[in-house]
């Protein structure tokens, strides 16, 4: 359908001028845009080629009606516009669209030699792809628009003087104003204020100027509908090429929630290690034992509250070696001095006891542990525990002058069975606060330092030492000149009292008490102490007795009455396991207890206790379950009980 | 070194040597088991594991020197330490005498349990 070029009137088709030049039908002809001329009668006048080519005329055209141009079939009421053009001289433009190409259509007069307007130029510019690439711009747009408008975070994007362009739906929504209120506003008006600041101006306005750097900032405004909010503005910096202004687009990332979640965070933590500083601070209160540390290349020491208490120095005074050196006894120094030594140049454990002289004159023993390692500098330092071990000293001294107290007695009166079952008593808790304040020392000086481990040990040293601390007493009781003079007891009152002290043992182990009070029972004359001990003991046998027993009730039965009208008797009756009837005797020997708790000091002592008051204690099997112990004493005093103390104990055994 | 972790058995029946026991040999580098008599350290499985036995001397049943005779009979050489409240001064020459490393009264210090627990295992 192309027409070769030149085989028509030299390449014008149509075209009958006659006088033009051949280099103007050349250069139309060069012309990649349709040309066609058309007639005051809307004819076809002429064309060019790219019409011939892009239009598809053929010569056949010429002559006949414009309207015959396929592209210009769906052109309404194009010979009105060619009119309209030819009256008024003033060129007009129409979109065409042909099937899937589009066409502006520009309709200019055509003007002859004369200055005739005898016509119109109709030139074609194919506006095909240009038309699409605004369409797809377009749809772009949009699609950007519904991106932007679904995202969460307010985006705003400012002009170079920090005023508001245009946001995204988040951002309007957010500050509550609509997209016409906002526009031009400068930023700072923004949120009563609330970004009137100085570095954000600062940062945004360097961004404006070319910077890529920005520091985010945070800012807290109060929000109408959502309160008290914490944001953190964002930027980047916005350029078109062939935009001379620069802008910027601001994100408000709402950090609120997370701010919060960190403050509670850290609040958490801060509370646990509050806790956990808590907790050593109260083991080292409970076991007075101090930790420390010290740098071996700078003696730099530091001390733990408790290690300022042992030492009774003032916690705000630094800690030195010459500081140890002031209170460290005289005698002890010397090592001391050598266990540093030793300690810098090698490194190794150390464990020594040594003592304090405080300035009252006052000594304080103290048991001390430090393991060395290296720091994070590759220095030695040392991590170590120092216990305050007086108070054991001062028991074992009390023991040991008990024990020798005891040495004596038991060879003026030869009670030696009551000297070894008591020595066993006193040993026994001794033993308990050596090995577990050696373990609490060893655990507070591990690194991390064992606090539930070692509060648990100081727990049990303290137990332990209670224990102790009940044996004195009550050889004390047992023994001073003093408890052995005679006073009038209330056999009911002693036993409600044991009975008082026992209620959390009884309850525990899941025993049932039937007392059962004689209402006229006369005191006894005798010691209130020692009376108290044989019932306890008498009572924790029988709870021992039935520890086992689960296929019947534990009953205890603990009675007071009036025997023979000179006596008062007490009665403990338990469902236990029982005695053989041979076995009997054998209950009373010294080392034969069941070690029950080690509360009790055995029946042997509380035959001699019972004995001392001039009465009887035996044991017998029950005819059913269990067994029963019981003792008399007389109503009335009878001899001095000092001296029948000794001879009763003595016929024990 | 080798003695680290070794098994260390203790014997006894007062509870509260075997609440405090076990974890200062723990805490001293030693694997520990505790029974509460004789007869029940007999049944169990760390008979063959045991390296060194802390043993009391009183207990009601099987008493410690019995335990240390049957242990003999039976041709298990666990070397024994045996610690006892009772500071009677027939029983040491007697257990040492019957091949025990060493008796400790009670209290005893941990550097005689740590001393007396090492030579119980250069024994083996």
């Amino acid at each position: 359908m192309t027409a070769p070029r030149g085989t028509l009137n030299g390449g014008w088709t149509g075209f009958q001028g006659g006088q033009a030049t051949t280099d103007l039908i050349s250069i139309l002809d060069t012309v990649d845009v349709p040309i066609v001329v058309v007639r005051r009668d809307s004819m076809i006048d002429c064309f060019n080629q790219a019409a011939a080519d892009v239009l598809g005329l053929s010569p056949a055209a010429i002559g006949r009606g414009a309207r015959d141009i396929p592209v210009l079939a769906a052109f309404p009421r194009m010979e009105q516009r060619c009119s309209q053009v030819i009256t008024s001289g003033v060129e007009s433009r129409v979109d065409v669209r042909d099937g899937s190409k589009r066409f502006v259509v520009r309709i200019s007069p055509y003007t002859t030699g004369d200055r005739q307007v005898s016509g119109t130029v109709l030139t074609f510019t194919d506006v095909t792809a240009f038309r699409a690439s605004i369409d797809q711009a377009i749809y772009e747009r949009e699609c950007t628009k519904a991106i932007l408008n679904t995202v969460a975070e307010p985006l705003v994007v400012l002009s170079a003087d920090q005023r508001i362009q245009s946001g995204n739906r988040a951002f309007y929504t957010m500050f509550e104003v609509s997209r016409d209120e906002a526009h031009g506003v400068p930023l700072s008006e923004l949120g009563n204020g609330a970004f009137a600041l100085a570095p954000l101006r600062q940062q945004l306005g360097d961004m404006l100027a070319g910077s890529q750097a920005f520091q985010p900032v945070e800012v807290d405004l109060d929000l109408t509908t959502a309160g008290q909010r914490t944001l953190l503005l964002d930027a980047r910096p916005l350029s078109f090429p062939g935009h001379a202004e620069r802008r910027v687009l601001v994100t408000f990332q709402d950090i609120t929630a997370h701010k919060q979640a960190a403050a509670a965070k850290d609040l958490r933590s801060e509370e646990e290690l509050r806790r956990s500083e808590a907790f050593l601070a109260e083991g080292q209160r409970l076991s007075v034992t101090g930790s420390f540390s010290w740098k071996a290349a700078t003696d730099e020491i530091t001390w733990s509250e408790q290690l300022y208490r042992i030492f009774e120095v003032d916690p705000n005074v630094p800690v030195t070696l010459g500081l140890f050196g002031e209170r460290v006894h005289p005698e002890d120094l010397p090592l001391f001095d050598d266990r540093i030594d030793r300690a810098r140049s090698s490194g190794e454990e150390i464990e020594y006891e040594y003592r304090l002289q405080m300035p009252d004159r006052s000594i304080k023993y103290l048991h001390m542990v430090a393991r060395g390692f290296l720091d994070q500098a590759g220095e030695l330092e040392y991590i170590g525990a120092v216990q305050d071990v007086t108070q054991r000293r001062l028991w074992e001294e009390a023991l040991g002058q008990a024990r020798s107290d005891l040495a004596h007695v038991a060879r003026v009166t030869s009670l030696g069975v009551l000297t070894a079952s008591i020595a066993h008593e006193v040993n026994q808790p001794l033993s308990g606060i050596i090995t577990n304040a050696s373990t609490c020392l060893r655990m507070l000086a591990a690194n991390p330092p064992n606090i539930n481990g070692a509060l648990e040990t100081a727990r049990r040293t303290i137990r332990d030492a209670n224990r102790a601390s009940d044996v004195i007493t009550r050889l004390r009781a047992l023994f001073s000149k003093k408890s052995t003079k005679s006073e009038s007891v209330d056999l009911n009152t002693v036993t409600r009292e044991v009975i008082a002290l026992s209620v959390h043992r009884l309850r525990r182990a899941r025993v049932i008490l039937r007392p059962e009070f004689a209402d006229d029972l006369p005191p006894v004359p005798g010691d209130r102490i020692q009376l108290q001990q044989v019932i306890l003991n008498l009572l924790l046998n029988a709870l021992d007795a039935m520890s086992e027993v689960n296929d019947r009730p534990r009953q205890l039965v603990i009675r007071t009455e009036r025997d023979e009208g000179k006596w008062a008797r007490v009665t403990v009756q338990d469902t236990g396991v029982g005695i053989e009837p041979q076995g009997v005797a054998r209950l009373f020997e010294t080392f034969y207890t069941t070690k029950s708790g080690g509360m009790g000091i055995g029946l042997s002592v509380s035959r001699s206790i019972i004995e001392s008051h001039h009465g009887r204690l035996w044991a017998e099997p029950n005819d059913g379950h269990g067994s029963t112990f019981a003792f008399t004493i007389p109503l009335t005093p009878s001899g001095s009980p000092a001296k029948a103390d000794v001879e009763h104990a003595v016929g024990t055994s | 070194m080798m003695v680290l972790r070794s098994l260390v058995s203790v014997v006894d029946d007062d509870e509260s040597v075997r609440e405090s026991l076990p974890d200062l040999l723990r805490e001293l580098g030693f694997a520990v088991q505790a029974f509460s008599s004789a007869e029940e350290f007999l049944a169990s499985d760390s008979l063959d594991r045991t390296r060194c036995l802390i043993l009391d001397v009183a207990m009601p049943g099987m008493s410690g020197p019995e335990l240390q005779r049957e242990l003999a009979r039976l041709r298990h050489d666990i070397p024994i330490v045996f610690i006892t409240a009772h500071r009677d001064e027939t029983t040491r020459p007697r257990v040492l005498a019957e091949g025990a490393v060493e008796c400790l009264f009670k209290p005893f210090s941990e550097t005689a349990l740590l001393g007396a627990v090492n030579a119980a295992l250069r024994v083996n």
